[in-house]
Parts: C-alpha cells; sequence; structure tokens
C-alpha cells in the first residue's frame, strides 16, 4: 500500500462540493490547471490517524462523457493510478440529479464513498432517506455530511481509509433483484461486487460479448465493463483508443437506452429510499418568485447592484477613515523619523518616502473599499442569486447576440478581471466566449475602484458617489453596445443557449465567504507587495533620471520626455499633460498604479486623504486640469487596456497572440473614441 | 406543444427533443432531459424562458432550446 491515499472529490455543480472540501483543507489549498488545458485543479492535504490524505477537487460535473473538458479530465483522473478512492458529494435534497453521476462512478470501478451533503434541507422539508436501503441498493458506503455546519467529516474519511483498506478483499455477493421487470433478468450474477446496476438483457448482452473480445484484444485493460458501456455509447475517445471490429453487435449508438435505464434505475431507488417526499412549495420557489418576476426581476437586480456599490463606497470609506488611514500616516511617519535618525542620505530618503511609501501606502488605504466589496460579491454567489441573474437577464443579453450566461462572467468582472475571463469558460460555444472575454474588462474591476475615489472626491465634490457609480454603468454600456455592434457585423444567426442550474437558495456560509474574501484580499496586497511597489519604484527612477544622471526637475526626467512625446495623442481627448500620460502608461502594470503614480508624479504622501487631495487639485488646477479633464481621466481607465495580468489571462483562454492584441487594440481605440466624446460633451457644460 | 408555449405551474411530460445543436442535446441528456421525463413549470418569460423542475433540480432554459423541447400535457389529478 502507498504512503498516501489519493483522494478524488467530485460532484455535481452546486452540491457543496467546494465547501466540503475546504472544511478538510482550509484555505491551504495548491491551485493550477489539469495538464494541458484551462480547467482548474486544486490540491490540498491532511492527515488521518497517521494517514496522509492527498485531496484532489475535481470540477463540479453532471456526467462522466467526454463531451465537455471538466468531464474527460475528471475521468481521466479517475481511471488513472493517481487516485486510490472516489469521495463523490451528493445533494441529498435533489438526490435524483445527483445519482446519475455516482452510478457512472461506481461503474468506473474505483472505490466510491458516496457522501450525503445538506441533509438539513432534507429534514428541513420533512423528507427522510433510508440509510441503510440507500448504500445496500448502490452496492457503497454512504455517509451522511454537512459540509456547512462541518458535521460528519470524520466520519466519512474514516469510511474512507475503511474502504481503502478493503480495496482488495472479495465482496460479498449481493443479488438485487428487478421486481417490476416483465422478464426475470438472465444477468443475476454478484453485480454489487463490481458495479451498481444491471442493464436491460440487450445491452448486457451486449456488455458481455464486447467485455470477451476486449479481453482477448486487450489483455491489460482494466475495466471491462466500463470500456464495452463506453462502446456501445460510441464514446469517442474510448472508441479510439480501443478500437474493437464487431459491427453486428456495436451496430447504432446505445447511449439513450444507457441513459434512460440509468434514470429508472435511480427511479427505483428514489421509491425506496426516500421517504415522505414533500410537495409543498418551497421556500426557494416563493423567493424565485419575486427575484425572477418577467418584469421586477431586471429593476430589482439592478436595485442589488446599486445597493453593493453604495455599500463599497460608504462602509469603505467609513472603515478608512477611522483605521487605516491612520495606520499608514503612522507608519509613514514611523518610516521617516528612523530614515532621518539614521542620517540616510537624501536620494534614498526620497525613493522611499515619495516612491515606495507613497505607492503602495495609497493603493493600501483603498483596502477597505475592496473588502467590501468582494464581501458583497461573495454573498452574492453564494446565496445562489448569481445564476438567476443570468435568467434575469437572458432576454436583454438574447438581443445582443449573447446567452444569459455570459453575464455571470460580466458581474465577477466588478470584482478583478481575471477570474471573471476565466468564466466565461462555463460558455459552450467558441464564439460566445470569445465575444465576452472580449467585453467582460469593460466591467469596472476593484482594482479601477481607486481612481474614481480619488478623482471624484477631488473633483466633484458631494456627487461624488455619483460621478463613480456612473462609471459602472457606463462600462456596461459600452460592453453591451460593443456586443450589439458585433452581433450586427456577425452574419451568422446567433443562437442563445442558455441552460443553467438553478441551486437552492441558502443562507451563505460564513466560513466559504471568509476563505473568498480571505484569498481576494490577500491577492490585492500581495499585488501591493509586488507590482506595485516595483512600479513605484520604477516610477521614481523615471521620474528623478534624465538623460543627464539625477535630475532635479521632474520635467527633465526621462518620464517627462516619454510623456511629452506622447502628448497630442491624448490632447484631443483632455489628457494631454505629460504626467497624465506616465500616469495612464504606468496603469498597464495594474490599474490602481494610474493613482500610486499620480502620488510619486505630484510628490503626495497619501493622495487618499483630504490633504493629500487638497495639494493634488491646486496642482492640477494650476496646470489646467478640471473637472471635465478628471471625468474624462476616469473614462478612459474605466476602458483602456487591461492590466498584464489580464491580458495574460486572455492569451491563455483564448489561445492566440494574435487575438489577445487584436483585443488590446481595440480596447484602446474604443477607450479613445468614448473618452473624446465624453470629453467634448463634458466641455459644452463648462 | 413546446416547452415554450407551455403554461406556468403546470406538469408536463417530454415528448421529444429534437432540433438542437448535438452538444445541447448531449447535456439535456445528461441532466435526465429525456424522452418521458416529467417537467413542472416554476417560472416564464414572455419570450419563452422558462424556469422548469426536471428530476428534482431547477434549471433555467432559454427560449431557444425550449423551442426544441416538445412537451405533453400530463393529467392532473
Amino acid at each position: 500500500m502507498k504512503d498516501v491515499v489519493n483522494i478524488g472529490f467530485i460532484g455535481n455543480p452546486n452540491c457543496g462540493k467546494t465547501t466540503l472540501f475546504n472544511a478538510y483543507t482550509g484555505a491551504r489549498l495548491k491551485v493550477a490547471n489539469w495538464p494541458g488545458v484551462t480547467v482548474e485543479k486544486k490540491e490540498g492535504s491532511m492527515q488521518y490517524h497517521g494517514h496522509e490524505f492527498k485531496l484532489v477537487d475535481l470540477p463540479g460535473i453532471y456526467s462522466l462523457t467526454s463531451y465537455t473538458m471538466e468531464e474527460k479530465v475528471s475521468r481521466e483522473f479517475i481511471l488513472s493510478d493517481d487516485a486510490d478512492v472516489i469521495i463523490d458529494i451528493a445533494d441529498a435534497s435533489a438526490l435524483e440529479r445527483n445519482l446519475y453521476l455516482t452510478l457512472q462512478l461506481i461503474e468506473l470501478g474505483k472505490p466510491v464513498v458516496l457522501a450525503l451533503n445538506m441533509m438539513d434541507i432534507v429534514e428541513e422539508r420533512g423528507m427522510e432517506i433510508d440509510m441503510h436501503r440507500l448504500p445496500e441498493m448502490l452496492g457503497i458506503p454512504v455517509v451522511p455530511v454537512s459540509a456547512r455546519k462541518k458535521r460528519g467529516l470524520d466520519i466519512l474519511m474514516h469510511a474512507v481509509a475503511h474502504h481503502h483498506h478493503e480495496e482488495d478483499n472479495e465482496n460479498v455477493v449481493l443479488v438485487h433483484d428487478h421486481d417490476d421487470v416483465e422478464e426475470q433478468s438472465q444477468h443475476r450474477h454478484d453485480h454489487h461486487a463490481e458495479y451498481a446496476m444491471v442493464y436491460s438483457d440487450l445491452i448486457e448482452d451486449k456488455i458481455d460479448l464486447v467485455s470477451d473480445e476486449l479481453r482477448k484484444r486487450y489483455p491489460d485493460m482494466k475495466n471491462y465493463r466500463w470500456h464495452a458501456l463506453k462502446l456501445l455509447e460510441r464514446d469517442a475517445d474510448i472508441m479510439e483508443k480501443y478500437p474493437v471490429d464487431m459491427p453486428d453487435v456495436l451496430d447504432r449508438s446505445y447511449e439513450k437506452d444507457i441513459i434512460n435505464q440509468k434514470y429508472d434505475f435511480i427511479e427505483e431507488i428514489i421509491s425506496e429510499v426516500v421517504m415522505n417526499k414533500s410537495e409543498k412549495e418551497e421556500r426557494t420557489d416563493k423567493v424565485d418568485a419575486v427575484l425572477t418576476h418577467p418584469f421586477w426581476g431586471v429593476p430589482i437586480f439592478l436595485g442589488v447592484m446599486a445597493l453593493v456599490f453604495a455599500l463599497t463606497f460608504t462602509i469603505g470609506d467609513g472603515i478608512k477613515g477611522a483605521i487605516v488611514e491612520p495606520a499608514i500616516e503612522w507608519c509613514s511617519n514611523g518610516i521617516l523619523n528612523v530614515l532621518t535618525a539614521l542620517h540616510v542620505n537624501d536620494v534614498l530618503t526620497s525613493l522611499i518616502i515619495d516612491g515606495i511609501v507613497a505607492g503602495v501606502g495609497t493603493i493600501l488605504t483603498f483596502l477597505p473599499n475592496i473588502f467590501i466589496l468582494f464581501l458583497a460579491l461573495a454573498f452574492l454567489e453564494d446565496s445562489g442569486y448569481m445564476a438567476r441573474v443570468a435568467y434575469v437577464m437572458d432576454g436583454i443579453m438574447g438581443r445582443l447576440g449573447l446567452s444569459g450566461r455570459a453575464f455571470i462572467p460580466m458581474l465577477l468582472g466588478f470584482g478583478c478581471t481575471v477570474p471573471a475571463v476565466m468564466a466565461s469558460r462555463t460558455l459552450e460555444d467558441p464564439c460566445d466566449r470569445r465575444k465576452t472575454i472580449l467585453i467582460t474588462p469593460f466591467m469596472s474591476c476593484s482594482a479601477r475602484l481607486p481612481i474614481y475615489v480619488v478623482f471624484s472626491q477631488m473633483f466633484f465634490g458631494d456627487k461624488a458617489m455619483i460621478a463613480a457609480y456612473s462609471m459602472y454603468i457606463l462600462g456596461i454600456v459600452v460592453a453591451l453596445v460593443t456586443a450589439f455592434v458585433l452581433k450586427l457585423m456577425d452574419k451568422k444567426e446567433s443562437k442563445n443557449n442558455l441552460l443553467i442550474e438553478l441551486p437552492e437558495y441558502k443562507a451563505p456560509n460564513a466560513y466559504s465567504i471568509a476563505i473568498y474574501v480571505w484569498e481576494k484580499v490577500k491577492d490585492y496586497v500581495t499585488r501591493a507587495g509586488t507590482v506595485i511597489f516595483v512600479a513605484s519604484i520604477l516610477m521614481w527612477v523615471l521620474l528623478n533620471c534624465g538623460p543627464g544622471g539625477l535630475a532635479d526637475d521632474m520635467s527633465q526626467s526621462f518620464g517627462a520626455i516619454v510623456g511629452s512625446v506622447l502628448e497630442p495623442v491624448f490632447a484631443p481627448i483632455g489628457l494631454g499633460y505629460w504626467q497624465i500620460v506616465v500616469a495612464l502608461l504606468s496603469g498597464l502594470a495594474a490599474k490602481e498604479v494610474v493613482v500610486s503614480s499620480c502620488g510619486v508624479l505630484f510628490g503626495i504622501n497619501n493622495l487618499n486623504s483630504d490633504a493629500g487631495m487638497d495639494s493634488m487639485v491646486a496642482i492640477l488646477a494650476a496646470m489646467g486640469f478640471g473637472a471635465v479633464n478628471a471625468y474624462a481621466l476616469m473614462t478612459f481607465c474605466l476602458l483602456y487596456t487591461p492590466c498584464t495580468a489580464t491580458l495574460a489571462t486572455i492569451k491563455r483562454e483564448s489561445g492566440s497572440w494574435s487575438w489577445t492584441i487584436q483585443a488590446m487594440i481595440f480596447q484602446l481605440a474604443v477607450a479613445w473614441v468614448v473618452t473624446f466624446i465624453v470629453y467634448r460633451i463634458g466641455m459644452l457644460f463648462v | 406543444m413546446n416547452l415554450n408555449d407551455s403554461n406556468i405551474h403546470k406538469t408536463y411530460r417530454v415528448v421529444e427533443v429534437s432540433g438542437l445543436e448535438l452538444p445541447v442535446e448531449r447535456r439535456l441528456e445528461a441532466l435526465g432531459l429525456t424522452e418521458g421525463t416529467s417537467v413542472t413549470i416554476l417560472n416564464k418569460k414572455n419570450r419563452g424562458a422558462v424556469i422548469v423542475k426536471v428530476r428534482g433540480t431547477r434549471f433555467a432554459v432559454g427560449q431557444n432550446i425550449a423551442a426544441g423541447i416538445r412537451i405533453e400535457e400530463v393529467a392532473q389529478g
């Protein structure tokens, strides 16, 4: 026996798989992609009574065919030697649907333990599940758990360890009778030793014939029955890997028969195992009657988003003023005192205070806003509302040639564009996917938030929140208009294939949300410590060095020279100031760098404070940069080429550099044109 | 009749799934939306998108897919 037991976690989407996985591994995760494909692979490890368990979180899937990447990846992992035991997580409140995957897993031949999650919902509904009959009918251990309340976790792992030990033992012969089958099956063999269900005689006869042939041809094969089934289903992968020449037996695809018979067997299980199946209208349906209302659905959604942003700005600013700002002020003064006491030379002091502290410190002051925003997004996702938005927005999106499902990546784009672009994977149609990738960066991500906060507070006074909120609206409008124009250009009729599960509403789980928010906040702080740290130093160097060495005057620096060259391009859109140009260029590293760069460029230590803003406004006003310019700057920042991390993600997801570059140029052009319009209209009112 | 012509709060039986793209039909099959399955309409929009309950799970189904699912009414009670 190996020292490390590899355990695969698998289950339908929304079955609570990730919550359970997190309950075992905490946030100690290794996230990577499966080799060769853009499907996320999560790994964690734990100790259990002296065993080392390695847990692998497989993608959430409904079946194990080979039609999607997720399914292929999961199937290959389970068939490989890397998987010792499989934990199949099933949502007990939707047992019928979940057992379909379970039956397929059992057929794969690896030890499977079924974890019945969400038993609390089952009980709440007055249903009961016969925990003796279910394992008997399936032939595998079944353990009730509650991932959210962390119940049954030890027992589940105990079952896994136990099941793993017994892997090689001869199983007890169990014969399962099909009472309602008209003819008695000739296949009353000890099938529970190997698999859960027996198909009709027609299929079973064929399985026997194909298995015999496979045995002759491929003596090393591990699971003849499963491969025979797959050949009967005409599974492309298996037909290619293990061709057999049996035209009489494999005369057509038996896939539909096999699927239907599996569901028949599941119905049989459900009728025996589930007691008091309630028919009363459930809470979720009552909530849905309102939230997915044909007319009120869209206004409610807009209201929810308005609330999210209002909370982000008000609560976020509250925390900032009370805690974060004083803390950063204190740190900054402390560092300055230490440097003075140590008699560090002026250049180094300037680098540290004007470069690093100004840059990194400014970015950190936005942490409360970011925190609230991600908290709200996590809440929307975990409660089950996000999937409803796809349905609610489907009508509007359909007119723009996209599926309502494409709205989910767009919505995630309010948090961070990188995972949002990755979420476009869930769209089946490659055309839809590229379209979504192209427009998602227009959704205003959290890194752009600091720019709005600073510039709207500086120039729009008590209307600051409206100015900032208008950016989000503008982003959505530009994204939707782009989609519409693309639809008009696209000759072929777009097909809107929305098909998405709407999970049961549930009170969001504090632990899942904490992990989600922690990951994002950690990411933000890490960026402040890495990309923004480096960018701040670079900015300082570029702005303090010139062709003649160390420049006393910033306007003699390399930065000024580059900025001045590009000034004419930005003049028509109201941004023809070399400092602004340099700030925008630096924003390619990460959008919030625009703000930290402004701090460095204008020599302001904490731009996100009243004093900082006052002096910044004074400097800008002297340059002739007013409210309209500020609004133009916000618009440009909203729309122009996304940060390098996003570009790298777009490249990875689209698999094409040329397309990525085209997308980048397109976004730049859109930004310029829209900002031009906004600036010119704005100038009419001044 | 097809799923997009259904009425809210009623239960139907799937007669045939046809005319959809192959991957979509495959997915419907895997979700258990096969011939003979009963579906309950929970919510519906004018243009034909529906929320249905199939084998214990709710799904939002867009109008195009809904138009490809032929159904018949199930005698109530």
